[in-house]
């Protein structure tokens, strides 16, 4: 066991893969645009930064979007934008698809699949929906025997986990309320946030019960938008008109499917999935610059600070109120705004932190720049922390 | 992927047994709750399937359980997932840990859903709805 462990530790894809171009589509409510749409706006405009022609695309991984059910979104997509792809796959682990893209895609390009992978998530939960739909279809996802016919929904189980890391460590409704205070601060900072008016503490926790403990704004948004990145081998750098993001490190964990059989409702597998992919990349939180956190509700960001490492178990509210994860703090999270205040058109969600982190370590950020961000993380997870992805990005310094 | 149709996402979705669970859903119509336990190693799970999570063993069989187990967390649902259980709200998801071990999901009966804390004991309620199914709930209890 001890010898596949450290032959496994010997096949790294640290450095070998760089992220060529970053883009994105209108993201918010985007009247008139639909998914597939979208998805090419975000395509063409990951392939403008990198200076590419989409002939040059040999590989597509995408996530599934919910307002046009494809089952081979990735295979439906490549008709539509008029490519014939060597390399395909439509992956589906809800949230954390979008790391997992990056983590493949990398794999593909170092073990010679592709040269240059599409990575892309659309969809169009605000425009392409009814909210009643949207919030019905998310709910399909949990499991029909023993999960949904209690009418559970999706923010269910993360509100469970929330209420029990209240009881446990003592966090409380101001600690969650103040990430949505922050998240919205960094939206205001951001064009094409999808929501800019600035709220306080008590804005969050009098705007309604959605599921307790949670409110309306420790909600995410619904939107509508797309993302897309170009995956290509580290050897073909030089040929892009961007500067390189390196993916350094990649991990993730998958400890259970049904909410009740989640080993502990306060510690996730993110623990696994960051550890894996900070010993790949040969760093450890507090060398981290940047983050992108999955922030589908505020509590989920508390428990993902301590399990990613940024803070120790049971002290993700004081460093919220501590002001950590912001400018000056020892951590800017989300600075894009995240799920919370910028966008959340589901699958493409995490690609959106994704992006800001990319930005920021290209020093492309203007006034939301993190100044001197070298090296970045984003998480990615979900369906009640069943699903986690951890992945770790560098400019060419931190090679 | 498929696309919910508005007129089914008025529909309460209704569990479809199949060859692991068709005991378990039978039993609940007797008015039992079914926990699986191995006799290789000992372990008692919920839900009933072909292995043992724990050892991987096969040779597995339904007991019925107590019916009582206390409230390990919990959520009051205010804003429903989807039109089907808009005229249920508020009411309480419940994460119950049943007194013999496994937990599983449930909802509250019986009570104020607001109501709930942590650690409250509750037991099992067999809850008939649409269709001859019965869903296992629990409602509050003494100890």
């Amino acid at each position: 066991m001890a010898s596949s462990r450290s032959k496994l530790a010997a096949r790294t894809l640290r450095g070998r893969a760089a992220i060529s171009g970053a883009g994105r589509s209108a993201v918010g409510r985007v009247q008139g645009r639909s998914v597939m749409a979208l998805a090419s706006d975000a395509a063409k405009a990951a392939l403008a930064d990198a200076g590419l022609e989409r002939g040059a695309i040999d590989g597509v991984l995408t996530s599934v979007a919910f307002a046009a059910p494809f089952h081979r979104f990735s295979v439906a997509f490549s008709e539509y934008f008029g490519i014939v792809p060597t390399f395909s796959n439509t992956l589906q682990v809800s949230g954390a698809t979008a790391a997992t893209m990056f983590n493949i895609a990398a794999a593909a390009v170092a073990g010679g699949l592709a040269e240059n992978v599409l990575v892309l998530g659309a969809d169009s939960l605000l425009t392409g929906l009814s909210p009643d739909l949207a919030l019905r279809s998310m709910t399909e996802s949990r499991d029909q025997q023993y999960e949904m016919p209690f009418g559970i929904p999706v923010a269910n189980t993360f509100a469970m986990t929330a209420h029990r890391h209240m009881k446990e460590f003592g966090t409380t409704a101001e600690q969650f309320a103040r990430v949505a205070v922050i998240h919205r601060e960094h939206a205001l900072r951001t064009p094409g946030a999808q929501m800019t008016e600035p709220i306080t503490v008590d804005d969050v926790l009098n705007s309604g019960w959605v599921t307790t403990p949670y409110h309306k704004l420790d909600c995410s948004l619904i939107s509508d938008g797309a993302a897309a990145f170009i995956v290509s081998a580290a050897d073909r750098v030089g040929e892009f008109k961007s500067k390189p993001v390196f993916i350094l490190g990649a991990g993730e964990c998958y400890t259970h499917e049904h909410i009740f059989l989640m080993p502990s409702l306060t510690t996730t597998g993110a623990v696994q999935s960051s550890a894996k992919a900070y010993a790949m990349a040969g760093c450890s939180p507090k060398d981290i610059d940047v983050a992108g956190v999955y922030d589908c509700f505020t509590g989920t960001v508390i428990m993902m600070l301590e399990d990613l490492g940024f803070c120790p178990k049971g002290e993700g509210g004081r460093f919220v109120d501590d002001r950590q994860i912001t400018y000056g703090g020892s951590i800017p999270c989300n600075t894009h705004g995240g799920l919370l205040s910028y966008a959340h058109p589901g699958m493409p969600g995490s690609l959106l932190h994704f992006l800001e982190v990319v930005q920021q370590l290209r020093g492309q950020c203007g006034e939301r720049q993190v100044a001197g961000a070298e090296l970045g993380l984003v998480h990615s997870l979900g369906a009640g922390f069943a699903t986690q992805a951890t992945t770790i990005l560098g400019t060419e310094a931190t090679l | 992927m498929r696309r919910i149709d508005p007129r089914e996402a008025h529909v309460k979705p209704l569990p479809t047994p199949d060859a692991d669970s068709q005991a378990y859903w039978d039993a609940l119509k007797e008015g039992r709750l079914m926990l699986q336990h191995c006799r290789a190693c000992g372990h008692k799970q919920v839900y009933p399937q072909a292995i043992c999570r724990h050892c991987g063993a096969e040779e597995l069989v339904l007991e019925p359980a107590s019916g009582r187990g206390t409230v390990h967390s919990f959520s009051v649902v205010h804003r429903a997932p989807g039109p089907a259980f808009k005229q249920d709200t508020p009411y309480a998801v419940l994460l119950v840990e049943l007194e013999e071990g496994p937990r599983m999901i449930s909802s509250l009966m019986d009570a104020d859903p607001m109501s709930v804390v942590f650690d409250m004991p509750v037991a099992l309620v067999c809850d008939p709805i649409d269709g001859g199914t019965v869903l296992p709930r629990f409602r509050p209890a003494t100890r």
